[in-house]
């Protein structure tokens, strides 16, 4: 294999890549980016068995051929080079060799033969839509999935098809983000259920797209193709749990706060949280009071009253400072509205005016 | 020789042919799910080693299978949707913090059965008596009396709940019995599937093990030639070995266009009953037991007020509660009240506007249903709402809503 490239279009494709490749695998070519060269395009591969990334980039063809570079050291070489326009990479023996204005490098290889193939499905059945609204739907809610559960529908992210709505949620059975993102074309899929690591993946790889991507789903995998991208994923069997009818109907009071005032009012409150980061929430509408206090036997403690609407009964619960922070940054609006069901209930934030997103936390068995 | 000692004998060569990692990675979580004829299946841990297996040991994997045992001809790979297991990780962080409160899964993955779907909650009139009573034929003698039990009627006159319930019954009479539940759109997207990737045995195998299967919405067939040989084929086995087969369909299957004529006479051989439209006392009863489960008061006029006004189907009634429930949730007396206030006036509105667009019932009835209003109010409130809806966005996002809860 003998190609000719301009640096920054590699760079850009292989830093997408690298991520996805897998860290310290059984079979080592899986730590690796396979780099094919044929007909004037460098396609790079990389997997972990779970997630699987191809990407093409036009170039300059000398000599076609195929080559597996450990993807840690690719991607770090190539992310130290600064003033050079563009690279020559050549495969030699058991090595890759790489020709700059500047440096001239070797690198080792693994073998290209035992590199897998990156399983595709047809692009008959698919649909569809903006990668950013792709993105965001993941990232209003992958944090909220569990991390290694015992259930793995807990530790996916659900999209549900709903009319002319996508509607992204995941839960780790103690809070629950909720995304609804409208679609153009309606999907072909009821739901399916993608395990969080891998979502978050995509979202980081279809973070700067601008364009649409088309999605194509069978009974094992999705896939995602938009420009030079094609990604797919394994899709997990299971049933997401039927959660809409935990989200509570009735509100016993409500509190609305200027999001950057209860932010501030958190950062203060941590510096005093015990152990368990626990944080309570005292809410008195007769008195017009929404206080925050956190107290820490080795530290000290804290009382921070936040300006605030507040309408309905008094109400004093505890939450854990991380999950009730957690979705601050999926919120859109600059007002949060938080509702209480009463105690041992869950809590629910809302943007004020946006009712596109709907995240639950359960507050804390007060100590 | 059983399925193990073969692939663990086929394991052995090729363990000694490639490097251990190799082996590790692509052939460690293998197994041979079962045999088919001369096919053998064999379960892979992903999508890329079923890609491997098909592109690179395809052919050696076969060669080592056929040393062991010359009838074996082919191998099937399916992908092992089994999670690995984990360990609970559960930390610190968790300490002190309740649960949400999930609830378990409403659909049974193993039958596709809904629980909601009983018999105790099924409401006989007039109108399903005979379906109602092949069914109960069907639950003493399941796969002997009435084999097909074929279940026809217009949408929302019940199909689905007594097919259902049919199953949750044999599943709680005989839990051994294997019970599944699916529409007909389910059977030919598995069977496109399967098609497609080439896994038909896996696909013939999953249908020919139930006890009790149970098809929805049987119209949706017509016209598809390869589903049809599909169910014939399928169809014949199950009724064969005295498995109890019921479809439901919209029309009698006689009426059903593109439906092969050899399937037609299958699903006439037993038992084709239809579930009219039901009538006007069995929608009374309806109502007030799905009223009843939704934990809503409604007073005997407005039930039959409904009962008379939708005529339609089932769902029809369940919509108009819903709406009364969810609009605004405005108090059910209030609407008919004489009350000027402005929560109450502009959902009175919406409703006289539906029941005049959608119901066509005339002002002045309209206006003695809600409360003995004159038929000039009524006219008001319709046109009200009519200028409204140019310039209100919600106020029609909102009607639109209703009307699709109503199915109008």
């Amino acid at each position: 294999m003998k190609i000719e490239t301009i640096k920054e279009k590699l760079v850009e494709a292989v830093s997408r890549a690298e991520k996805v490749a897998g860290k310290n695998p059984t079979l080592p070519v899986l730590s690796g980016l396979l780099l094919e060269a044929k007909d004037n395009t460098l396609s790079i591969r990389a997997t972990n068995l779970d997630l699987g990334i191809s990407l093409q980039l036009s170039v300059k063809v000398l000599e076609e051929g195929k080559v597996v570079v450990p993807a840690h050291v690719l991607s770090a070489f190539l992310n130290s080079l600064s003033k050079e326009k563009s690279l020559t990479l050549s495969a030699e023996a058991q090595t890759l060799i790489v020709n700059t204005s500047l440096t001239r490098t070797v690198m080792k290889t693994l073998p290209a033969e035992d590199f897998p193939v990156i399983p595709e499905i047809g692009e008959d059945s698919s649909f569809s839509m903006p990668a950013k609204d792709m993105v965001s739907g993941i990232k209003a809610v992958a944090y909220a999935a569990a991390v290694g559960s015992i259930k793995p529908e807990l530790s996916s992210v659900c999209i549900i098809h709903e009319n002319d709505v996508l509607v992204f949620v995941a839960t780790d059975g103690f809070r629950l983000a909720e995304k609804r993102v409208k679609v153009k074309k309606a999907p072909n899929f009821e739901r399916i259920l993608i395990p969080q690591r891998n979502a978050l993946e995509i979202a980081r790889i279809l973070d700067s797209v601008d364009d649409d991507v088309s999605v194509s789903i069978d009974e094992n995998q999705i896939a995602l193709r938009v420009g030079n991208i094609y990604l797919t994923s394994r899709v997990i069997e299971g049933l997401f749990p039927d959660y809409k009818q935990i989200i509570p109907k009735e509100t016993v009071s409500k509190v609305v706060v200027l999001k950057q005032d209860l932010i501030n009012s958190l950062k203060t409150a941590l510096v005093f949280a015990d152990n368990f980061n626990q944080l309570k929430l005292s809410v008195n509408p007769s008195k017009k009071q929404f206080e925050i206090e956190s107290k820490n036997q080795d530290v000290g403690e804290n009382v921070y009253t936040i300006p605030a609407a507040l309408e309905g009964k008094e109400i004093l619960l505890a939450v854990n400072h991380r999950y009730f922070t957690d979705c601050f940054t999926s919120v859109a609006a600059d007002s949060l509205a938080i509702s209480f069901a009463g105690e041992g209930r869950p809590v629910v934030v809302e943007g004020v005016g946006d009712k596109s997103f709907t995240y639950l936390v359960m507050p804390m068995n007060r100590t | 020789m059983d399925h193990r000692q073969l692939w663990d004998g086929a394991l052995t060569e090729i363990e000694l042919a490639i490097s251990k990692p190799a082996f590790v990675t692509w052939f460690k979580d293998t197994h041979i799910v079962k045999r088919e004829e001369n096919t053998i299946v064999l379960s892979v841990p992903n999508a890329f080693a079923r890609e491997l297996f098909l592109d690179r040991y395809h052919t050696t994997i076969l060669k080592l299978l056929r040393d062991r045992d010359h009838t074996i001809h082919a191998v099937e790979y399916v992908i092992n949707k089994e999670e690995p297991k984990r360990k609970e990780g559960r930390d610190d962080k968790f300490f002190g913090m309740s649960s949400l409160p999930l609830p378990e899964m409403a659909v049974n993955k193993e039958d596709n059965l809904n629980p909601r779907y009983t018999f105790e909650t099924f409401i006989i009139g007039p109108f399903n008596e005979l379906a109602h009573a092949a069914a109960q034929a069907v639950l003493k003698k399941p796969g002997i009396m009435y084999n097909p039990l074929f279940i026809y009627g217009s949408t929302g006159h019940g199909k689905t709940h007594l097919i259902q319930a049919i199953g949750n019954h044999i599943k709680t009479q005989s839990p051994s019995k294997r019970v599944y539940y699916m529409t007909s759109e389910k059977f030919g997207q598995d069977c496109m599937n399967a098609l497609q990737t080439q896994k038909m045995s896996v696909f013939k195998d999953k249908y020919r093990k139930y006890d009790v299967l149970i098809m929805d919405d049987i119209q949706f067939f017509s016209e598809k030639q390869k589903f049809q040989e599909e169910l014939f084929h399928l169809f014949n086995s199950l009724y064969d070995n005295n498995k109890q087969v019921i479809f439901s369909s919209d029309k009698h299957p006689h009426f059903i266009s593109g439906l092969e004529d050899r399937l037609k006479s299958r699903m006439s051989a037993g038992m084709i009953v239809d579930i009219p439209a039901p009538d006007q006392e069995s929608r009374t009863a309806i109502l007030e037991a799905k009223a009843k489960s939704q934990g809503l008061t409604l007073s005997a006029e407005v039930i039959d007020y409904l009962s008379r006004v939708v005529v339609g189907n089932i769902r029809d009634l369940e919509g108009v509660l819903q709406t009364k429930k969810k609009k605004n949730s405005i108090q059910e007396e209030s609407i008919y009240e004489k009350t000027r206030r402005k929560e109450i006036i502009k959902p009175r509105q919406v409703i006289m506007y539906i029941l005049r667009e959608d119901f066509s019932i005339s002002y002045p009835s309209i206006g003695d249903k809600l409360g003995g209003r004159d038929h000039t109010t009524v006219i008001h409130s319709c046109e009200k709402i009519k200028e409204d809806l140019k310039q209100d966005q919600v106020l029609s996002q909102e009607i639109t809503q209703i009307r699709n809860l109503l199915a109008v």
